[in-house]
């Protein structure tokens, strides 16, 4: 079963494009990130999935069903920003969430522990520092246990330690088999946290699949001699590299983590006559593989 | 629809301006009658004119329905308030897209603030209804229900302020905003009134072309247009030019008025980004 499916969704503001026709599905039982850099439509999407926003075209399903308020009810969803009532307390507003949910208001202890916000239950929820409030926000998508949860930048605004607990919290969820979409601008987020991944830029989407097979690193081997041209003919001969590149009088090649030979390399080279002036292995990082996927 | 208002209510039991207002309503619509009837008991009553009128008291019965519901009806600009408060504070604080979030459909959302507006005014009638009562018992003079059809325009007049109120409060979003645009929209429709009105007893007096009263055509006139403070006897001397009163075109524009701010309120939340 699908938990939401995206057919083809458009949305534009005026002559800007927020999002110009995605269409993805999340299987149920994942943890499903939506990754892509400030301004690339995320929350757009989130918020058309949630009726906050009308797509100008297109069309799309929760579970399996064309979505209506009760299939809300069922996922519990932290959008952008904390909303709640500045003069009411944690636990009055999360009454309010329990009651529009129709949860019942006996699981608000338990999410209060959980965010460790029980000690400030009774404070006015406009005494809070930003952190408490995404943190009220997650207890409030808590709520009744839901099976689905998205939430937009959940770890936004919070400490490393608040950091470290969320991506810990999530990680228990899905163990326990729940399903949840979340978007972030942090690549090492989504790739210590998600099963899988979908990429936008500027509105499209890039690349959507399992995050081991999309946010897949490589790593590089820069050799360096002083005829590049003999060099480049030895290293074609020698195969075993995924592909390369030539830059400026190096060559990178291009290997999976872990299997760059560069002792093979280097006998390799020198049994051709090739002199290395230089031999290098390098990491890539996961800036550049952002980089380099989004640009 | 009880449980939507239970959650309705969770969100403004607490809140101080909701307390606030609300008492000052209350307070006033007593305190402004208080007035009235004392000046009146005191003064008016004592002069040679009120001796050549008879014995006219506003707060006799069958005219204390009107009085009342005329003096309150100038209060009404509070509750209408209140609700442009309540609903810009959920645009404010973003909660109106939790609400939907967390399960509440679009129209849910806007059909209880509705509801809330019909609750302020039938509130806002009882409590001139009980005052009405209260004033005219201790006038002296013996009950009737004669006029109080007035207490069903002041419902129509809360109704109207309320649903213009929500009205600019569902376009405008912003509370001081909202608030600013309300009383300009006010003053201003005020204002087209008034040269409505001249111009009306002009038509009426030289051509005899008689349109009656075409200022209270307008939305916030047309309830208002229904309340007038009772008429003394001296009054119908200016019939001669006066512009006849269309009763029913008033109180169906006034209907027609309330179906389209209903209309265009659903219809903005509805159907536009929140």
């Amino acid at each position: 079963m699908s938990i939401l499916s995206m057919e083809n969704i458009r949305k534009d503001y005026g002559s800007v494009q927020a999002l110009k026709g995605v269409s993805f599905n999340v299987p149920k039982g994942t943890v499903f990130g939506i990754l892509g850099p400030n301004g690339s439509g995320k929350t757009t999407m989130l918020g058309i999935i949630m009726d906050i926003l009308k797509p100008s075209s297109g069309t799309y399903k929760l579970f399996d069903e064309v979505p209506n308020e009760t299939h809300r009810r069922q996922i519990g969803t932290f959008l952008e920003t904390p909303n709640f009532y500045h003069y009411l307390s944690a636990e009055r507003n999360l009454k309010i969430a329990a009651a529009i949910k129709e949860r019942g208001e006996g699981d608000i202890p338990r999410v209060l522990e959980l965010v460790n916000l029980t000690q400030r239950k009774d404070s006015r929820f406009s005494t809070y520092s930003l952190g408490m409030k995404q943190r009220l926000a997650i207890a409030s998508c808590l709520l009744g246990n839901p099976e689905v949860l998205i939430l937009d930048e959940p770890t936004n605004g919070l400490d490393p330690v608040g950091i470290a607990e969320i991506r810990a919290l999530i990680k228990k969820l899905h163990l326990e088999g729940k399903t949840i979409i979340m978007a972030s601008h942090l690549l090492d987020e989504v790739e210590k946290v998600c099963t899988h991944v979908a990429i936008l830029k500027k509105g499209e989407l890039v690349a959507t699949g399992d995050v081991n097979e999309i946010l897949a690193t490589e790593d590089i081997v820069e050799i360096g001699a002083s005829n590049i041209s003999a060099l480049k003919a030895a290293v074609q001969q020698l195969g075993g590299f995924s592909h390369f590149n030539e830059q400026g009088n190096l060559l990178q090649l291009f290997y999976p983590v872990g299997k760059a030979p560069l002792e093979t390399i280097n006998q390799h080279c020198f049994n051709k006559g090739i002199v290395l002036n230089k031999l290098n292995l390098k990491k890539k990082s996961l800036e550049s593989k952002f980089m380099e996927l989004t640009n | 629809m009880l449980k939507l208002l239970k959650i309705e209510w969770m969100k403004i039991k607490n809140y101080n301006a909701f307390i606030i207002l609300s008492s000052f309503f209350a307070l006033g619509v007593i305190t402004v009658n208080y007035i009235v009837f004392i000046v009146n008991k005191n003064m008016i009553s004592q002069t040679q004119a009120a001796n050549l009128m008879g014995k006219f008291s506003p707060y006799n019965f069958d005219k204390t329905w009107q009085t009342t519901s005329y003096a309150a009806g100038w209060l009404l600009l509070l509750p209408a308030l209140l609700l442009i408060i309540l609903l810009t504070n959920e645009f404010t604080y973003r909660t109106h897209r939790q609400n939907i979030i967390d399960g509440w459909s679009r129209e849910q959302f806007i059909h209880i603030k509705i509801v809330l507006a019909v609750l302020t005014a039938v509130f806002s009638t009882v409590l001139v209804f009980i005052t009405a009562l209260t004033f005219g018992l201790s006038s002296g003079s013996s009950f009737s229900t004669e006029g109080i059809s007035h207490i069903g325009y002041f419902f129509l007049k809360a109704l109207s302020y309320n649903m213009i109120a929500l009205l600019i409060g569902v376009l405008i979003r912003r509370t001081g905003f909202a608030i600013g645009v309300f009383f300009i929209y006010m003053g201003f429709e005020n204002f087209i009134s008034q040269l409505l009105d001249v111009w009306s007893i002009r038509l009426r007096s030289r051509q005899n072309i008689d349109l009656g009263s075409m200022g209270d055509y307008l939305p916030m006139n047309s309830a208002d247009g229904m309340l007038t403070f009772p008429d003394n006897p001296l009054k119908g001397l200016a019939k001669g030019v006066m512009p006849t009163d269309y009763y029913w075109v008033v109180l169906g524009l006034t209907v027609a008025y309330l179906i389209l701010f209903y209309w265009w309120s659903v219809n903005r939340v509805v159907k536009t980004d929140l």
